[in-house]
């Protein structure tokens, strides 16, 4: 005889959650609204489009120069956002903090990671002034806020087999954690800094938007210029091809090591 | 006469409800060489486990008579390597109870980095103390987490199958280096294995665990003077 599952137990966590999430979606389309007003559309994104073709080549020196500001930014607030992490993830870390630090710790990470990288840029700008120490603040606390939590999922994740042989072979926890978790997070951790980094220079893209150094500065006065929608498509590509460069080789690298750590090469 | 560095007392092993072994009088003297056998289950594991004080006794005491607790070491049967690194990172690990954390933290001292490279020598291991640990195979992982016991200079050794990924020549090869470099500074070692013909060759007193009655253990001595 057939035994069929009851009814409800397609009504798991993953079920429920997904037609909640579908429910919210169509529940919320009749409160998008357009203009209201018969525009034509298509012929709109024609027309402005085209202003961006050609793009213009004269400004390439100018547009190179303010992306590596970009990278530079990028490449600090990443660097001061991982010492920073480091040492925050080991607070949020269930498996290592005791509960009195692991409760503040973990309520300031959410509080960081609640403000966007742009309003992070707009304070420091205020604190400042309009430079590239501001960028390198702001995108160094928003980093902090993601960083710090990938961090101290990996170190809970870690296989934590070896830290617990080497104390009953004699190490202080300082040295089972230096020699025995540290090696099995490490790679996971770095996968993680590469993604931020990446991640980085697309933000430290925009927010020169609002006067925090790089590219974003170019991007502004070209979109608030008249006809210079062709030096900002410039700009664009150039963006473009760095981030799609850092893409590749992110994932390039963290393809080698995670089958390096599950033993699929010998590098 | 030689005196021993651990003995028990009517020790009694037990998972959830079930007795492995009771009332177990076990010596174990300086210069011997003691083969656990037994079917999976038996509780050779628990007995070795037990003895490292890892997970306490149902019921008997434990003697220690070791100057120092960290004169016992294991060789753990899943070995528990650190796979993110280096073979030598990985037995150097045997030395970090002699050294202070501020002397570990950049590097170990080389006295301490010969030895590891000569273990790994003897263990047929040289080429590739650099490689990371996850891509060694179970049999190369094995003899690391051997050599990474053994740099802790163990008087006592404790080895949950330390060999049964390994064939017979590398077995012996592994099991001679264990014997000698323990007996030579007039230790013990404890070893579980399934191999009946290592276990004549290579042990004085042989523990034979049954798994269907905890008193049925029995224990034998080869005499490997007559062999030789």
């Amino acid at each position: 005889m057939k035994s069929e599952l009851p009814w409800h137990s397609r009504f798991d966590l993953l079920g429920v959650t997904f037609i909640l999430f579908l429910l919210g979606a169509l529940g919320s389309l009749p409160a998008i609204e357009g203009s209201g007003r018969s525009l034509d559309y298509w012929g709109n994104l024609g027309r402005f489009a085209s202003r961006f073709f050609p793009p213009d080549w004269s400004i390439l020196g100018r547009t190179i120069e303010g992306l590596l500001e970009t990278v530079q930014i990028a490449l600090v607030s990443t660097l001061l956002a991982i010492i920073i992490s480091i040492v925050l993830s080991i607070g949020a870390a269930r498996t290592i903090a005791p509960l009195w630090i692991l409760w503040p710790t973990r309520m300031a990470l959410n509080v960081i990671r609640t403000i966007p990288s742009l309003l992070w840029a707009l304070l420091a700008v205020v604190i400042v002034g309009s430079n590239q120490l501001a960028g390198v603040i702001a995108l160094t606390f928003y980093s902090i806020g993601y960083l710090a939590k990938f961090f101290s999922e990996t170190f809970e994740a870690a296989n934590t087999d070896a830290q617990k042989a080497l104390r009953t072979l004699g190490a202080s926890p300082l040295q089972a954690f230096q020699y025995g978790l540290w090696p099995n997070a490490r790679p996971v951790i770095w996968s993680h800094c590469l993604w931020m980094l990446e991640y980085n220079v697309r933000s430290a893209s925009i927010i020169g938007y609002v006067g925090a150094g790089g590219i974003g500065l170019h991007l502004k006065l070209y979109a608030e210029s008249a006809d210079s929608w062709n030096k900002f498509s410039l700009v664009l590509l150039c963006i473009l091809i760095i981030v799609t460069i850092l893409d590749l080789t992110g994932e390039k690298i963290r393809k080698t090591i995670r089958d390096k750590l599950e033993g699929k090469n010998s590098l | 006469m030689t005196s021993p560095l651990l003995t028990t007392q009517g020790l009694g092993l037990r998972i959830e409800d079930r007795w492995l072994v009771q009332g177990l009088d076990l010596s174990l003297n300086a210069g011997s060489f003691v083969a656990i056998t037994g079917p999976s289950g038996s509780g050779k594991t628990t007995l070795l486990r037990t003895l490292a004080g890892e997970i306490k006794t149902a019921e008997g005491t434990v003697n220690y008579q070791l100057d120092c607790p960290t004169r016992l070491a294991m060789i753990f049967q899943d070995l528990q390597l650190a796979d993110g690194a280096t073979a030598l990172t990985n037995v150097l690990g045997g030395s970090l109870g002699r050294h202070s954390f501020l002397s570990t933290v950049w590097r170990f001292p080389h006295q301490e980095q010969n030895d590891a490279r000569r273990l790994l020598t003897q263990f047929g291991l040289s080429d590739k103390a650099d490689q990371w640990t996850s891509t060694l195979s179970r049999g190369e992982r094995q003899r690391v987490a051997a050599c990474r016991t053994l740099l802790t200079r163990p008087l006592l050794l404790l080895a949950d199958e330390p060999v049964s990924s390994l064939d017979p020549n590398l077995a012996d090869r592994v099991l001679t280096n264990l014997k000698n470099s323990i007996t030579s500074r007039n230790g013990c070692v404890v070893c579980a294995l399934h191999n009946d013909e290592q276990v004549a060759k290579f042990a004085n007193t042989v523990l034979r665990l049954d798994p269907s009655d905890p008193h049925g253990w029995k224990m034998e001595n080869i005499n490997q003077d007559e062999k030789e």
